[in-house]
């Protein structure tokens, strides 16, 4: 007798955590927010390397300071787990937190203000199914004066418009998405647009390139000599989905982008991306003229690149396909600044590696066997050859750049 | 001007390796690791060749130096081929050698018993390289000033040639070492320094690349494959890199 209730109990217990589990706004909303998770890369930020998901710890280097990704886990005391939708929905499109503190901008708001409510509820909905981590995370590392919060007051009204994305009439459907997704919750501007002084994006520059920690985020507007004018809507989908094209294999931080985000964005999502940013603007300014190949810093690049390029981007800068980046005509390689070039030389970098091409082939490092006055005259060389034109480097910069990155 | 089988380490390797896969096999841990997903890597990651920085000597004494010089230049003397063996920095590639791993056989199994063998087991001393110079060294220094009342490096030509042949041959005894080793050892040495890449301290500025017309050390050449019946005259390419590298004007 005593057994049976028991059992009723529990029967009737599993049932309401059933109903509960099935009280569904939700499975569908959690799985959209699991996806728009996935979207806007939070990972990157607030997944550490090894670390339990969303649970923070991730150091972000910007040029005032570290910032560290905040614990975005249900735990009440240390994660989000005593917000409501409105504090999240706050936090997205304000920037300021539950307890009124104002977000940095490492926390790209400024991008997120534009994602829906809905899709911050979705989003939310998913965030409150993870599993609770009870992890402390000191976010704010920067040093004085910066590591006052009220001064992004200020910062916000210099930088920050609010507001959710207005779709265009004039454009379709398609070219909407594509424009609210970038602009939003992919926030591909947080790394391509160039910044101000204060750190601010520079809006009438949106997505013409702009250097992140030692990396060049290309231009990504239809700039033919430095953006992606060249390629066309499917090889720049090739690009995001797999992480190569014809043309380039993502590398640095791209490659973890590609890794972790656009890799598993839906085809229809690709081609609205790709969509909108073929039609953004190429600024029309005049690519250089390239230098002669008579210059001696050319001659002695040449000898460079034949020596030890060669063998994999091939004689011409044509690369192969899929494996080795194509150099002739590439928008990095064009672009006014070379830092990447320059790092990727001297340190070697890995590609990203995709359920398509998981290769992940890699470039060896050449600081060791290439001085300053080497690298830079065969980047020059690079950057002024098949058809390429783009300032020469100094070897100042490449010794800069060494003495920075090398271990 | 020596014709005798090159020295006979491949018994020595074969022995280490043989006894290097019994231990994996015992150990049951290879030196590999499993790899997941993509390969491992990570920035700035590089292996290069071990090299020391020239203008020095790191083993040789000054006198030791001088005698290797005096024979490395009778042993590739200067002709219209090219430089000598010790302005091609035979010496210095010696010096810089014996100071390294090979100076003391690391990878090889250097312990007793030692046993004469036959010329067809190769190589049977218990002198590592080191020895072999610092002892081989000093026994012809003593006969050289027994014989001829001067040090090696101060005989003429000639009588350095004498002797040098001599060695080779088995007909001048040394006090207290193997002359013949001794010379195997240097001549040896010698030919690897004159065309070793010139980082190594030895073919100065490619000497005996250039005299043999040797690319160097060249990675692809698919651009050149299908240019048939044609002098290429390419440059040879050290390691280093290759004068053409220099910004000129």
């Amino acid at each position: 007798m005593r057994k049976s209730v028991l059992l009723a109990l529990a029967i009737l217990g599993g049932l309401s955590a059933a109903a509960q589990a099935g009280d569904q706004t939700d499975f569908v909303t959690v799985e959209r927010g699991r996806y728009l998770a996935v979207l806007g890369d939070c990972a990157a930020c607030h997944t550490a390397p090894g670390g339990k998901p969303f649970a923070g710890g991730v150091p972000i280097e910007t040029p005032f300071g570290r910032l560290v990704g905040a614990n975005i886990t249900p735990d009440r005391e240390t994660g989000i787990g005593d917000w409501t939708l409105e504090d999240f929905q706050r936090a997205m499109s304000e920037g300021v937190a539950k307890g009124g503190y104002h977000l940095y901008g490492a926390m790209p708001y400024t991008a997120y203000t534009k994602v829906t409510a809905a899709d911050n509820a979705a989003l939310f909905a998913y965030l409150k199914t993870l599993e609770p981590v009870h992890s402390e995370v000191e976010t704010n590392q920067l040093p004085f004066p910066f590591n006052i919060r009220l001064s992004l007051f200020g910062w916000n009204l210099l930088n920050f418009t609010k507001g959710e994305y207005v779709p265009d009439p004039k454009r379709d459907a398609e070219w909407n998405r594509g424009a609210y997704l970038v602009q939003g919750l992919a926030h591909c501007g947080t790394c391509h647009t160039p910044k101000n002084v204060i750190g601010g994006d520079k809006n009438d520059q949106f997505l013409k390139g702009n250097v992140v920690d030692g990396w060049l985020a290309p231009d990504i507007t239809g700039n033919a000599h430095e953006g992606i004018g060249k390629w066309s809507v499917d090889e720049l989908i090739d690009y995001m989905k797999d992480g190569a094209n014809r043309y380039d294999i993502a590398s640095g931080p791209m490659a973890e982008v590609v890794e972790k985000s656009s890799s598993q964005w839906t085809d229809a999502d690709l081609k609205a991306v790709a969509t909108y940013l073929k039609s953004l603007d190429g600024s029309p300014t005049a690519p250089p003229a390239p230098l002669a190949a008579s210059d001696p810093r050319m001659v002695a690049g040449r000898a460079i690149y034949e020596d030890r390029c060669s063998g994999c981007h091939v004689g011409k800068g044509e690369g192969i396909a899929g494996l080795f980046p194509k150099l002739a005509a590439a928008p990095l390689v064009n672009n006014a600044d070379p830092a990447s070039l320059i790092r990727v030389v001297l340190a070697g970098s890995r590609a990203g590696a995709t359920d398509a091409r998981p290769t992940g082939p890699s470039m060896p490092a050449f600081a060791w066997n290439l001085k300053d006055e080497d690298v830079a005259n065969l980047l020059t060389y690079v950057r002024n050859s098949w058809g390429n034109a783009a300032p020469p480097v100094a070897a100042g910069e490449v010794a800069k750049l060494r003495s920075e990155l090398q271990p | 001007m020596h014709t005798s089988s090159p020295s006979g380490l491949s018994r020595r390797r074969f022995l280490a390796s043989t006894a290097m896969a019994a231990l994996l096999a015992a150990s049951g841990k290879a030196f590999g690791d499993v790899i997941r997903g993509t390969q491992p890597f990570s920035p700035f990651d590089y292996a290069p060749p071990e090299t020391l920085p020239g203008g020095r000597w790191y083993f040789f004494s000054p006198d030791e130096a001088r005698a290797v010089e005096a024979i490395v230049e009778r042993l590739i003397p200067a002709d219209d081929l090219s430089v000598s063996g010790k302005e091609a920095g035979c010496a210095e590639f010696i010096d810089r050698q014996l100071a390294g791993s090979y100076g003391s056989y690391e990878r090889l199994y250097m312990q007793g018993p030692f046993q004469k063998g036959t010329p067809e087991q190769g190589d049977q001393s218990e002198f590592v390289p080191r020895a072999r110079y610092r002892r081989g060294l000093a026994a012809l220094d003593a006969w050289c000033r027994a014989s001829h009342s001067k040090a090696f490096a101060e005989l003429p030509g000639e009588t350095r040639d004498e002797i040098l042949s001599g060695l080779e041959a088995g007909k001048i005894e040394l006090p207290g070492f193997d002359g013949r080793l001794l010379f195997e050892t240097v001549l040896g040495n010698t030919m690897e320094g004159f065309f070793a890449d010139p980082i190594y301290g030895g073919n100065k500025d490619m000497v005996s690349w250039k005299m043999l017309g040797f690319p160097g050390a060249r990675y692809d050449y698919r651009d050149y494959v299908e240019r048939h019946n044609e002098k290429l005259d390419l440059p040879p390419l050290s390691i280093a890199g290759r004068p053409e590298w220099k910004t000129r004007g």
